[in-house]
């Protein structure tokens, strides 16, 4: 065994990270589906030779903690046959992929003929097959409606491509350029094997393995310090979920049972709701991301992100229910129970750790557009990235992020560019901005809202939207308000309006129709008449609180068309509850 | 004839003179922030007297002055710019605070977005249109524009950019918009995006475009000043300022495009460290900068400065090309402080030159690093700068008993030693931010330590490291200021230039790139560059079709000249292969060009630095006094001998403990240190253990290696 080097120790782990990132860096850069390149919905990682996380780069953290396990299933899958230059690609939801469109590809890493890890790319992809075009199918009630499946398959056997399985896969997808994007995530993990080997290499394999060991270790006693802060207890809390995709007005509860005992935490959704007859169904990695991030965001924010850190975590996660469907429903919308499920976490957590939780954040609400592009004859999808980013919930000490979007990625996925966008799509962007009165008030406000309006500009858009959010505004906290909902538009050439289910698909859009969405804030923390005055005053002169509310939810009076309070109406007003 | 290198930093000013044969003369006066060209001038009077000449004397035989400022970057860091206003496109007013909607710490909920540059109320939105082709949708309305003027003018901005979608296709608009608000607003600082970074990519332009206005005025005003200074005691030669990217420009260069200038001062140490490191036959090297201020860590690789178009300062993202470097808030002027938890923390707050440290004795009354260095013993109280400042012992004692020993029970040394630890401690995380975060292992780097306050630190901070050996050059004290002497003069373009790569034009591609090479021969004539020290170097932005980002691929001025596309294009692909893992080369995927750059390079005479002969002097001579100073590696104070380092020690080897005091700076030998002085004056300082037989030159990095390994 080899001796372990504190500064040694220090340099692998952020190595690792460099590697991962580095592997990120290159997707962004080469991926042509704006999902992927704009918007990073992806996810790179370094595995060791069990499939034990070492590191990983998290732009989509709903996606990230799917690639260890889907890692071990090969690893069992193949056994010895697992040679330099293998590439092996995976979706399959119920081998323990999250969602059908989120694609992974894996390329193990050998030196000296000893495997010594495994690089890793996941992405969410343009086009998987199934029925809907870019995935999203709210009328599937099985997966084979919703997308093709791909357990764990080689798509390279030692550096030769198999153009066989390659074409059958290819066949069934849509769009040429899922093609290129997933041999982009196959280069992302050729850096990745790299820059590992030569890593290796040089401290030899030995010295990776100990200080590898000490690394998890290490971690895991920091995870565990972590878990030791929160008071022993049983904790519950509940989100809701509406509409499953078939049946109007229907509700499901995401309930968890958290029990902290010591060094331990167990995270049980066993009373949650059975699962649902449509695609509004997690799976068991899905699930288990959603409880992993949404945890990390009350722990220290440095704890590395390796097997160390996962591994003090429990999850109970029953088949059948919502959140891990059975063999063989339908479970694109997966991803999307995380708000629901970061729901319930913070409310059971407020009583233990009121000083860590947040009020509640926008949930998602999403389209996703698909057409031709006029002038250039190609086929696009663009899942609209930057109409859909709500609002964080507040907490105590600070306000909500304004514009972060969903929980599941918590600001790592981004807008596209407003002039990449209108290069790529045929649609020209009209309004992009803040949205007036969108934040839950409190003594910390929830995050901002924003609002959209695009002009569609080619006659074939297909719009599918999915998401939640339309019914139930993001909770407040501790006397904290609760924000506006989501809401999506079309407004028709000829001046009528529709709004869509939040799960629906909408054909034949005529171009010169503007698509209208508001994505709401986030809730409220503490008493608004608590708030610093100088805080209101800021938001009303930068017009995103409106003067009614101020004098509403704040207690903040002005005096007539001036932006000067008026200081006893504002005492008083402030007194009077 | 001399040249004349003067950097300004946050506190201190510093100069270096060298003459035709080589002879150099530092100096470093304390900065003057409220005017920091008064600062430039007193040093100019001071070096005249130095060597013997009236400030007339010595003015008439300077033929250029190299000029760095911290001016723009100063502005940045403490939101002290230009109250600037932003007109943009209806619809778009959040899209630079938006930051399109990024959380860089996605688990930390307390993690707060930047202050924008611009706040809300002073965003206006103008009802005009450009799309995606370049075609005029919404004409600009010249009574919305006076009606906007009118506003601005109301709101006394100081400065306005303005920033219209998809200008970087069609600026017609915006230029209107320019012109008729330079005409309303005629002392307003006005920057139109597309004249600052013609390029796609909305959030990228607004953002450097916020950065060029918001310092634009400070920047022209501190230019302004300096110029009529130097005017006033008739300066003839050529005025030069340091760029982010490593290079030197003109004065007007600078007003037009000041956000090139925020990293002006530091970009001139991974230049000087490049220079350093080949003296030490290293090809690899990391400088770290300690000023009053802030600490900067930079990497010469392969014996190359990493330049990058990635860069942002505090948040604020400036996407022209600039070297790449880590800036942390430590300096000498770092203010000690104590949270709610009970914790010491130093920085990132800085006394700066006014108040500064305590022991200044110029109305500071905050503990400083600094302060801690004094009360260690690492400063001379009567040999500071020289003797020229004077430090109040007792005062500083006094600061720091009541307001960290007393409120953290601890004696006063434990104190001023736990101030001293933390800022190193946090410098080191700055070198671990440019190494180890990119992959790099510190321990195979020379470090280059620059700046004042840094040889009293280094020790520290490499042993924290690992790092068996540093250099501290004999000009460290004013290291950019000599780094600004070694900077040839350049200039970036760039024009987009959307289109297939088989479908280029080859008049229009030939067109652009003549009028980039004329418009940086023009300017590189009028900067007194002769023709022949001219040299062009092209860059391509590529990329398959359908991706979203570029490679920036380096092509010869040859083949552009030639037309040689053949080449561009394989060239591409294997680019393309190195950095990405992948090529499609064999799928016959088509490429697309979307911008043009051209860097136009003006060689520069460097000049040439003495070398000294072995030291006439000997040790005992050189031997000041004996001193208490705190040894790190015990914990305590203890009794070591003080050398002068002004004098020609060349050859010496001196044992640790020990300080070696120059006037500009202290070098402290600890206790498991040694220090080996050589011909040029620089210390190389290096463990005990990892040579003990001593430094000669010519040990590379891998005997370093060896050494520690046993």
């Amino acid at each position: 065994m080899s001796e372990i080097d504190k500064i040694l120790l220090s340099i692998f782990q952020r190595a690792f990270k460099s590697i991962t990132d580095e592997m990120s860096i290159s997707l962004t850069k080469t991926t042509r589906s704006p999902i992927l390149c704009e918007a990073k919905d992806f996810v790179t990682g370094l595995y060791d030779a069990h499939g034990q996380m070492l590191e990983q780069t998290e732009n989509l953290p709903i996606l990230s903690f799917s690639l260890g396990p889907v890692c071990k299933k090969i690893i069992e899958c193949f056994g010895y046959d697992i040679h330099p230059g293998d590439v092996i690609m995976h979706n399959d939801v119920f081998s323990m992929g999250n969602q059908n469109n989120d694609v992974a590809v894996f390329k193990p890493i050998f030196t000296d003929g000893t495997l010594i890890g495994w690089a890793a790319a996941k992405g969410h992809q343009a086009d998987i097959g199934g029925s809907v075009q870019g995935g999203y199918n709210p009328d599937a009630t099985e997966v084979w409606q919703e997308a093709l499946r791909i357990p764990a398959v080689k798509v390279y056997d030692r550096g030769v491509l198999r153009k066989d399985v390659w074409n059958l896969i290819f066949a069934n997808i849509r769009l040429q350029i899922v093609a290129e994007d997933i041999k982009a995530q196959i280069g992302a993990c050729t850096l990745g094997e790299r820059r590992l080997q030569a890593l290796v290499q040089k401290y030899g394999i030995d010295c990776f393995e100990a200080h590898k060991c000490e690394l998890f270790n290490s971690t895991e006693r920091m995870m565990k310090k972590e878990i030791r802060s929160i008071p022993n207890g049983v904790y519950q809390g509940e989100g809701r979920a509406y509409y499953d995709g078939k049946h109007l007005g229907t509700e499901f509860s995401i309930r968890v049972r958290i029990t902290v005992e010591d060094e331990s935490i167990t995270f049980d959704f066993s009373e949650s709701s059975p699962q649902t007859k449509g695609f509004v169904n997690g799976t068991y990695t899905s699930t288990c991301s959603a409880i992993t991030l949404t945890f990390l965001q009350m722990v220290n924010p440095d704890i590395p992100h390796n097997e160390g850190m996962i591994k003090p975590l429990k999850y109970i996660v029953p088949e059948g229910t919502i959140l891990n469907a059975s063999y063989p429903a339908a479970t694109t919308f997966g991803n999307h129970l995380c708000p629901q499920t970061a729901d319930s976490i913070f409310k059971a957590l407020a009583t233990a750790i009121p000083d860590r939780v947040t009020a509640g954040w926008n949930h998602l609400l999403c389209s996703l557009f698909t057409g031709v592009h006029p002038r250039t004859h190609r086929k696009y999808v663009d899942i609209c990235f930057l109409g859909m980013k709500g609002g964080s919930g507040a907490l105590q000490g600070d306000d909500g992020y304004d514009h972060i979007g969903m929980i599941d990625a918590s600001g790592g996925v981004l807008d596209q560019d407003y002039e990449m966008y209108e290069q790529q799509t045929p649609h020209r962007i009209l309004k992009h901005e803040f949205l007036m009165d969108s934040a839950g008030a409190g003594k910390w406000r929830g995050g901002l809202g924003v609002v959209t309006a695009i002009r569609l500009g080619a006659d074939d858009t297909q719009m599918v939207v999915f998401g939640d959010g339309d019914k139930e505004p993001p909770f407040g906290l501790f006397g904290g308000k609760s924000s506006v909902c989501n809401k999506i538009s079309l407004e028709y050439p000829d001046g009528t309006e529709s709004v869509p289910l939040s799960k629906d698909i909408v054909p034949d859009i005529p171009a010169g129709t503007i698509y209208h969405q508001i994505a709401g804030g986030g809730g409220g923390f503490g008493n608004p008449k608590e708030r610093d005055i100088d805080k209101v005053v800021t938001d009303v002169q930068n017009e995103v609180c409106s003067l009614q509310k101020a004098r509403d939810d704040y207690g903040v009076v002005f005096k007539p068309d001036t932006l000067d309070v008026d200081q006893q109406k504002t005492s008083a007003s402030r007194r009077s509850e | 004839m001399y040249k004349l290198g003067v950097d300004v930093g946050g506190t201190f000013t510093d100069f270096i003179l060298i003459s035709e044969t080589g002879e150099t003369s530092i100096h470093k006066t304390l900065s003057t922030p409220e005017d920091p060209s008064i600062g430039v001038l007193n040093g100019i009077h001071d070096l005249a007297k130095i060597i013997d000449l009236t400030t007339d004397g010595l003015i008439g035989r300077i033929d250029t002055i190299v000029h760095g400022t911290t001016v723009a970057t100063n502005a940045l860091l403490t939101s002290r710019g230009a109250r600037t206003a932003l007109v943009t496109t209806r619809g778009f007013r959040d899209g630079l605070e938006m930051r399109r909607g990024i959380r860089e710490e996605q688990y930390n909920n307390h993690y707060r977005n930047v202050v924008p540059l611009i706040p809300r109320h002073l965003r206006l939105t103008v009802d005009e249109r450009i799309d995606s082709r370049g075609d005029v949708v919404t004409p600009v309305d010249e009574s919305e524009l006076l009606a906007v003027a009118e506003h601005l003018a109301k709101e006394q901005v100081e400065a306005v950019v303005v920033c219209y979608m998809n200008a970087f296709k069609n600026n017609v608009h915006e230029a209107k918009t320019a012109q008729f608000l330079r005409q309303r607003l005629p002392s307003c600082f006005i920057t139109a995006s597309s004249e600052v970074l013609p390029s796609i990519r909305f959030y990228e332009r607004v953002s450097t475009a916020a950065v060029n206005a918001y310092i634009g005025p400070v920047v022209a005003d501190y230019l302004g000043s300096l110029t009529r200074k130097l005017d006033e005691i008739e300066f003839a030669g050529t005025l030069l300022i340091m760029q982010s990217n490593g290079g030197v420009v003109t004065p007007e260069v600078v007003r037009r495009s000041p956000a090139a200038t925020v990293l002006s001062g530091p970009a001139a140490a991974p230049t000087a460290g490049a220079f350093y490191a080949r003296l030490f036959d290293y090809k690899n090297c990391i400088t770290i900068d300690m000023g009053g201020t802030s600490f900067d860590a930079s990497l010469v690789i392969d014996g190359e400065c990493v330049t990058s178009t990635d860069g942002s300062i505090n948040r604020y993202r400036i996407a022209l090309p600039a070297l790449d470097i880590a800036t942390i808030g430590a300096g000498g002027g770092s203010v000690g402080w104590i949270d709610h938890g009970g914790l010491l923390h130093m920085g990132p707050e800085s006394a700066g030159a006014d108040p500064g440290p305590i022991c200044y004795d110029k109305g500071g009354t905050r503990p400083t690093c600094t302060d801690a260095s004094l009360v260690l013993g690492y400063l001379n109280p009567d040999f500071f700068a020289g003797g020229r400042i004077k430090l109040n012992v007792e005062r500083t004692k006094q600061l720091i008993s009541e307001q960290i020993a007393e409120r953290l029970d601890l004696s006063l040394l434990e104190a001023a030693a736990g101030m001293y630890r933390i800022i190193n401690s946090n410098m080191a995380q700055g070198v671990r931010e440019v190494s180890i975060e990119r992959g790099y292992d510190p321990r195979e780097f020379l470090i280059i330590v620059a700046g004042g306050a840094g040889p009293i630190h280094a020790a520290e901070i490499c042993s924290e490291l690992e790092i068996p050996m540093f250099v501290v050059p004999d000009v460290s004290s004013i290291f950019c200021a000599a780094g600004m002497l070694l900077g040839d003069l350049k200039h970036d373009y760039i024009h987009s230039y959307l289109v297939s790569f088989s479908h280029i034009d080859k008049s229009h591609f030939l067109e652009l790139y003549e009028a980039m090479q004329e418009t940086g021969t023009e300017t590189l004539i009028k900067e007194g560059v002769d023709r022949d020290r001219i040299d062009f170097y092209p860059v391509l932005d590529l990329r398959y079709v359908g991706q979203y980002h570029e490679v920036q691929l380096p092509v010869s001025w040859q083949d552009v000249q030639v037309y040689d596309l053949k080449r561009i294009h394989r060239a591409f692909h294997c680019e393309h292969n190195r950095l990405f893992g992948y090529s499609l080369e064999e799928e016959g995927t088509e490429i697309e060009l979307i911008n043009v750059r051209l860097r136009v390079i003006g060689r520069t005479e460097k000049p040439r630095f003495l070398g000294g002969e072995q030291g006439p002097v000997s040790l005992d001579s050189a031997l000041k006094e004996r001193r208490p100073v705190y040894i790190p590696e015990e914990g305590a104070m203890k009794d070591v001998p003080v050398y002068d380092g002004d004098v020609r020690l060349g050859g010496h080897t001196i044992a640790g403990p020990a300080v070696i005091e120059k006037v500009n700076t202290s070098i402290l030998v600890s206790d498991s240190y040694s220090c080996t002085i050589d011909t040029y004056g620089s210390c190389i300082v290096y463990k005990k253990n990892a040579f003990p037989d001593g430094y000669r030159r010519g040990h590379s990095h891998q005997s370093v290696e060896k050494i520690t390994d046993g």
